[in-house]
C-alpha cells in the first residue's frame, strides 16, 4: 500500500530520490538519504547510551533496592513509557535542548553546539525515552534467574558485581529483546524528535552537534503541510518505505547473527 | 586479588546504579513538573469533578477540562489493548518458541519493523483501510445491526446510550482509533513476550512438553506461571505506551472536543495536549498540563493494582 | 493459575475504565447528548428548504454572547480541519455559539495541517478545511466550480528580537528593520548586531546595539507562517528570490553557517526567541501579543519599513488592517475586480505581502466550503449545509466584532468579510 502512495515520485525520480541528500519541495528535491543517516545516527547513539542506563536501572531494582520498593519504583519507570510523547517533545525542547546546549559548549569550551535542537539533542531524548523499555524487558528476566542458580553462583565465591554479569548473560535472551525492542523505539519516534531534531533538511551531515532530521520526523515535519506540493505526499510515503527496508535488513542480518553465535 | 575483586566490585556496582539513576532522573524531573503545574492548574480550571467532564476550555474561557477526550481516550485505550493483547500474545508465544523456523523469523523481523514504523504512518494506514471498509461496513452489517437494535429497543433512554456504542460509522471513529492503538500495541506485547519464552530453561521446557502432552498444552497451561510476570509487564507496557500516542490518532479517531458517540469523531487527552501545546494562550496550556496529570494517574493506579494483584497471586 | 487471575485483573481493570468513562459520559454528557455527528440522529427533515436557511443567516445578527437565544431550525456538530493557527480562534467561536444556541451548533475543529485539512476536505471526510494557504493550483483547477474559499481572520507575522542591551523594558524603543535587513540577517550576510546597516536606520539605538553575532530562527516543520514570511522576502529582496525563493518549507542558508536555530510551531520559535540572547525569530502576531511583556523585557519586536510608502510600521490590528485593505485594492487595479468566492485565490495571497501601505507582512487564513454538499455526496446534506451557513455567516459578522475575537487575531475588514459572506450564501444543501 506504501508503495502504491508512493508510486507517483518513483515513477518521477527513480529510486535516485533515496540518494539525494536534499529536501526542498519548493525546488522540487525530494532527497531522503540525508533522514536516513540522521535516523541510523541518532538511534545508534541513542541505544549507545540507553542500554547501559537500562541495565543499570535493571539491576539496581532487582540488587540494590529493598523489595517493597522495587515494585512501586519499577511501576514509575514503566509508568514514563506512558507519557505522551509530545510531553517529551516539550521537555527536550525546554529544558534538554538549552541543558545540553550549555553543557556541551563548557565541555568543549566554544560554541560547537550553535542550537539547543540538533541530531545530539534527539539522541539524549531518545536515550531517555527508550530506556524504560529496555529496562522493563531485561527487568523481567532479571527477576526471572532461579534461586538455584544464584546460590551456585555465590556458592562458587563470585563478588556481586560478577554474580550480576554472570545472570545477565543468563538472561541474554531479554537483554536482546530489551536492545531491539528499544532500538525500533528509537528509529520509529516522530512526535518527540520532530520537536528537538532541528529540521534541517537541506544538507547531509553527520555532526552530531547540528541541526538534522530523520525519516520520522521529516514525515512528522512535512506531512501537515505536503498536499500543497505535487509530489510531497509520495515521497514521504518512499521515506517510510525506505525506513521499513532499511528495519527489515538490519533485523534479518541481527538474527542471523544471533542465531549464528549463539546455537 | 580479592582486594583488587572487591574494589572492582564496588566500581561495577556503583556504576550499574549511577547509570539506573541517570536514566530515572529525568524521567521522575518530567512526572513531577507535570504533578505540581498539572494539580495547580486543575484547581485553578474549576476543581477536579469540573476538570474531568466538562469540554476543553477556548482561549476566552475562565475555566474548563478534559472530559470528552478523557473518555475518547479511556475506551480507545481498553479497546486498542484487549486487541493489541489478543493478537500480540499469541504472535509473541510463537515467535519465542519457534525459533528455528524460517515463518517466525520472518514474523520477528515484521514485528521489529513495526516498531519502528513512525507511529504517524500506522495511523494513516487505517485511515486508508477505513477509506475502503466503511461504506461495506455501514451498508452490510452496522446499519441493518443498528436498525434492528432499535426495533427491539424502541426509541428508549437505553436504546440512546446503545446508539454511543453501535451505528453506522462516520470517516472519523473510535474504533478507528482503537484499531491503530492495536497496532502500535501489538509489537510491544509480542517482543516482550518471545523474550520471556525464549528465556524458559530447556528442562523446564522438556519438562512442560512431557506433561502437557499436546503443544498446545505446554506452550499455554504449564509455562504460564513461569513468563507470566513478563507477560503482565508486556500488557501493562503495551496498554501505557498506547494511552500517550499522539500520531496514530489523528486520522483514526480525528480528536473532538465535544461529548458526541464512539461512532463519530472522538476525542482524545493526548490529542488535546497536542493542541493545546500549539496555542500561546495560559487557559488551554493549563489544561493540557491537567491532562497530563489525569492521565499519569490513571494507568499509575492500573500498573500498582495490577502488580499488587500479580504479587499476592 | 496466576496467569487466569493476572488476566482476570487486567480484564477487571478494562471493565472499571469502561465503567468510569460511561459514568463520566453520563455525568457530563447528558447536555450534549442530542448533538450527534452521525447521520442517524440529526433531524433531517423539513427543516432546510431554501427559505429556512435565510432565516438561519438571520439570526446570528441577533446573537450576543452572553444570552440563551432562540435555538436554530437544525441541530448538530460540524467538523472542521487544517490550519494550526486558526483552531484557537475557531474554538472560541464554536464554544460561544455552542453557548448562544444551547448547544445546538457547535464545530469540532482540530489542527492537522493546512495541507492535510486540504486534502481531509477533498477526501469528504471533513464538513470544511482551513488553510493558511490558499487551495493550490493544480488542485484549484481540478475541483474549480465545485467549492468556494473566503478569508475568516487574518494573520500577520511579527519579527520578535531578544537582544537584551536594546531591550524595550531599558531603552523604551523598538528596533526598526526593513525587509533587506531580514533577508540578509537570514541569509548570513549580517552577522552581528552592531552591523552599520542596522545601525543606519536605528539612529536612537545605534550606541547600544551590541557586536555579538545574530542567531536567526525559523519553523522547523513546513507551515503557513514561512510561507507568508519567505514570500515577503521574496516579493521584496530579489537576492533572496534568486538563492532561497518562498515555500511552506526552505533550504536555510543560515543554518549551514552554524547560527540557526530549527523550532517546531509557533510557540516553539517564541520560546526559542525568548531563551537565547541576540536571537531573531519570526512568529504569528498572536504569540507576541499574548507574550508581550516577556518580550519586552528582553528585547521586543521590530517596526517594519513598507518598501512602497517608506513608512515604518509597528504591527497593529490597525495597521494590518490597513495592509490587508490596500493589498485588495491592488489586487482589484491588477486584475479589474475584487476576488471571487470561487477564484483561485493564490493571486490574491500572492499580492497580500508587501501592500501599498500598511504593515507589509500579512496573510489570510481561508475556509473552505463545497458549492453543493448533496452533489459532494455528504449524508444530511441540507443539515450540514444550514448549519455551515449559519455558522460561517456568523463568524463573519458577529464573529469579527471585538468580544468574539481572540486576543493577538485581527478581524477582517468589512469588505473582505463581504466576499466571505458572498461565498456562503452561494453554499447550497
Amino acid at each position: 500500500m506504501f508503495f502504491i502512495k508512493a508510486y507517483p515520485i518513483f515513477a518521477r525520480e527513480g529510486f535516485a530520490m533515496f540518494l539525494q541528500t536534499e529536501w526542498d519541495p519548493g525546488a522540487q528535491k525530494y532527497g531522503v538519504l540525508q533522514a536516513l543517516v540522521g535516523t541510523m545516527l541518532t538511534s545508534v547513539v541513542a541505544i549507545a547510551l540507553a542500554m547501559p542506563m537500562a541495565i543499570g536501572v535493571a539491576v539496581t531494582i532487582n540488587e540494590v533496592l529493598p523489595s517493597r520498593l522495587r515494585t512501586i519504583f519499577g511501576s514509575l519507570v514503566d509508568l514514563t513509557a506512558t507519557m505522551p510523547t509530545v510531553l517529551f517533545g516539550l521537555w527536550g525542547f525546554y529544558v534538554l535542548g538549552p541543558f545540553l546546549q550549555n553543557a556541551v559548549n563548557t565541555l568543549a569550551g566554544g560554541a560547537v553546539m550553535t542550537s539547543p535542537s540538533t541530531l545530539f539533542t534527539a539522541s539524549v531524548l531518545l536515550a531517555i525515552m527508550v530506556t524504560p523499555y529496555a529496562a522493563a524487558v531485561i527487568r523481567e528476566g532479571y527477576a526471572l534467574v532461579p534461586k538455584a542458580v544464584e546460590e551456585a553462583i555465590y556458592g562458587v565465591g563470585a563478588t556481586r558485581l560478577e554474580a550480576v554479569l554472570l545472570k545477565l548473560r543468563y538472561v541474554i535472551s531479554y537483554v536482546l529483546g530489551g536492545f531491539f525492542l528499544a532500538l525500533g523505539r528509537a528509529m520509529g519516534e516522530t512526535v518527540a524528535v520532530a520537536m528537538v531534531v532541528g529540521g534541517n533538511y537541506a544538507h547531509l551531515t553527520t555532526n552530531l552537534f547540528q541541526s538534522g532530521i530523520t525519516i520520522s520526523s521529516l514525515i512528522a515535519l512535512q506531512f501537515g503541510n505536503a498536499r500543497f506540493y505535487t509530489y510531497a505526499e509520495p515521497a514521504l510515503f518512499a521515506a517510510a518505505l525506505l525506513l521499513a527496508i532499511f528495519g527489515i535488513a538490519i533485523n534479518t542480518a541481527a538474527i542471523y547473527l544471533i542465531q549464528k553465535w549463539q546455537p | 586479588m580479592t582486594s583488587t575483586r572487591k574494589v572492582l566490585n564496588w566500581i561495577g556496582m556503583g556504576l550499574f546504579v549511577l547509570l539506573g539513576v541517570a536514566a530515572t532522573i529525568p524521567l521522575f524531573l518530567i512526572i513531577i513538573d507535570i504533578y505540581s503545574k498539572g494539580i495547580d492548574a486543575i484547581n485553578r480550571l474549576g476543581g477536579l469533578w469540573h476538570f474531568l467532564t466538562s469540554e476543553p476550555p477556548s482561549p476566552l474561557s475562565k475555566s474548563g477540562g478534559v472530559g470528552p477526550p478523557l473518555i475518547g481516550t479511556l475506551y480507545m485505550t481498553a479497546l486498542g489493548a484487549i486487541g493489541g493483547f489478543a493478537l500480540g500474545f499469541p504472535l509473541g508465544v510463537y515467535i519465542g518458541e519457534m525459533r528455528r523456523e524460517k515463518l517466525a523469523n520472518a514474523a520477528r523481523v515484521g514485528v521489529n519493523v513495526l516498531v519502528e514504523f513512525p507511529t504517524i504512518t500506522i495511523g494513516l494506514f487505517v485511515y486508508a483501510v477505513m477509506g475502503l471498509v466503511q461504506d461495506d461496513l455501514n451498508r452490510y452489517i452496522l446499519g441493518p445491526v443498528s436498525a434492528t437494535l432499535k426495533a427491539a429497543l424502541g426509541n428508549s433512554v437505553f436504546y440512546n446510550y446503545v446508539s454511543w456504542f453501535v451505528g453506522p460509522l462516520d470517516s472519523f471513529n473510535a474504533y478507528a482509533g482503537a484499531a491503530a492503538l492495536a497496532l502500535v500495541m501489538i509489537p510491544y506485547v509480542a517482543l516482550i513476550t518471545a523474550s520471556a519464552y525464549a528465556s524458559v530453561a530447556q528442562p523446564l521446557r522438556e519438562a512442560a512438553y512431557g506433561i502437557g502432552g499436546r503443544e498446545f498444552n505446554a506452550l499455554f497451561i504449564v509455562m504460564r506461571k513461569v513468563v507470566s510476570r513478563a507477560v503482565l509487564t508486556a500488557a501493562l507496557i503495551g496498554t501505557a505506551k498506547i494511552a500517550g500516542e499522539t500520531a496514530p490518532l489523528l486520522f483514526t479517531a480525528f480528536g473532538n472536543n465535544y461529548y458526541a458517540p464512539f461512532t463519530g469523531s472522538t476525542g482524545a487527552v493526548s490529542l488535546w495536549i497536542y493542541a493545546a501545546s500549539e496555542t500561546p494562550y495560559n487557559v488551554q496550556i493549563m489544561s493540557a498540563y491537567g491532562a497530563a496529570a489525569v492521565l499519569l494517574t490513571i494507568i499509575l493506579i492500573l500498573f500498582i493494582s495490577a502488580r499488587i494483584k500479580a504479587i499476592h497471586d | 493459575m496466576q496467569m487466569t487471575k493476572t488476566t482476570t485483573a487486567i480484564i477487571a481493570a478494562v471493565i472499571v475504565i469502561v465503567i468510569v468513562a460511561v459514568i463520566a459520559m453520563w455525568a457530563g454528557g447528558t447536555s450534549r447528548t442530542q448533538t450527534p455527528t452521525s447521520a442517524t440522529q440529526a433531524p433531517t427533515p423539513t427543516t432546510t428548504s431554501p427559505t429556512q436557511t435565510v432565516s438561519t443567516t438571520q439570526t446570528p445578527t441577533q446573537t450576543t454572547t452572553t444570552q440563551t437565544q432562540t435555538t436554530p431550525s437544525v441541530r448538530g456538530v460540524l467538523t472542521g480541519a487544517g490550519s494550526t493557527f486558526i483552531a484557537p480562534q475557531l474554538q472560541a467561536w464554536s464554544n460561544i455559539l455552542e453557548n448562544a444556541t444551547g448547544g445546538a451548533l457547535a464545530v469540532n475543529y482540530q489542527l492537522t495541517g493546512s495541507g492535510a485539512g486540504i486534502s481531509l476536505f477533498l477526501n469528504k471526510k471533513v464538513d470544511f478545511g482551513a488553510s493558511d494557504v490558499p487551495m493550490p493550483e493544480d488542485l484549484y483547477q481540478k475541483y474549480k466550480g465545485q467549492f468556494v474559499q473566503f478569508p475568516a481572520i487574518i494573520g500577520s507575522i511579527v519579527i520578535a528580537y531578544n537582544v537584551p542591551e536594546i531591550a524595550y523594558n531599558k531603552t523604551g524603543k523598538y528596533l526598526n528593520l526593513t525587509s533587506e535587513i531580514i533577508a540578509l540577517i537570514y541569509m548570513g550576510n549580517i552577522t552581528q548586531w552592531c552591523d552599520p546597516r542596522i545601525k543606519a536606520i536605528n539612529p536612537g539605538l545605534a550606541a547600544e546595539l551590541p557586536c555579538k553575532p545574530i542567531i536567526a530562527v525559523h519553523r522547523s516543520e513546513a507551515s503557513g507562517t514561512t510561507a507568508g514570511f519567505t514570500l515577503y522576502l521574496a516579493k521584496t529582496v530579489p537576492q533572496w528570490n534568486e538563492t532561497v525563493g518562498w515555500g511552506l518549507t526552505v533550504s536555510w542558508p543560515i543554518d549551514k553557517l552554524g547560527r540557526g536555530i530549527g523550532a517546531q510551531g509557533n510557540p516553539r520559535v517564541a520560546a526559542a526567541v525568548l531563551n537565547t540572547p541576540y536571537s531573531i525569530g519570526y512568529i504569528e502576531y498572536a504569540y507576541w501579543a499574548v507574550n508581550k511583556k516577556e518580550f519586552d523585557a528582553k528585547g521586543g519586536v521590530a517596526y517594519i519599513r513598507n518598501d512602497n510608502d517608506g513608512k515604518y510600521y509597528f504591527p497593529t490590528e490597525e495597521s494590518v488592517a490597513e495592509g490587508a485593505a490596500a493589498a485588495l485594492q491592488r489586487y482589484a487595479q491588477k486584475y479589474g475586480a475584487p476576488p471571487a468566492p470561487d477564484a483561485d485565490w493564490n493571486p490574491v495571497s500572492f499580492e497580500l505581502p508587501n501592500p501599498p501601505k500598511g504593515y507589509p507582512m500579512l496573510s489570510f487564513t481561508y475556509i473552505l466550503l463545497w458549492k453543493n454538499y448533496t452533489a459532494e455526496g455528504y449524508p444530511d446534506a441540507a443539515t450540514r449545509a444550514a448549519l455551515l451557513r449559519e455558522f460561517f455567516s456568523w463568524v463573519l459578522t458577529e464573529g469579527q466584532k471585538p468580544g468574539n475575537i481572540v486576543e493577538g487575531y485581527i478581524p477582517l475588514p468589512s469588505d473582505v468579510a463581504k466576499i466571505g459572506l458572498e461565498a456562503v450564501n452561494s453554499v447550497k444543501p
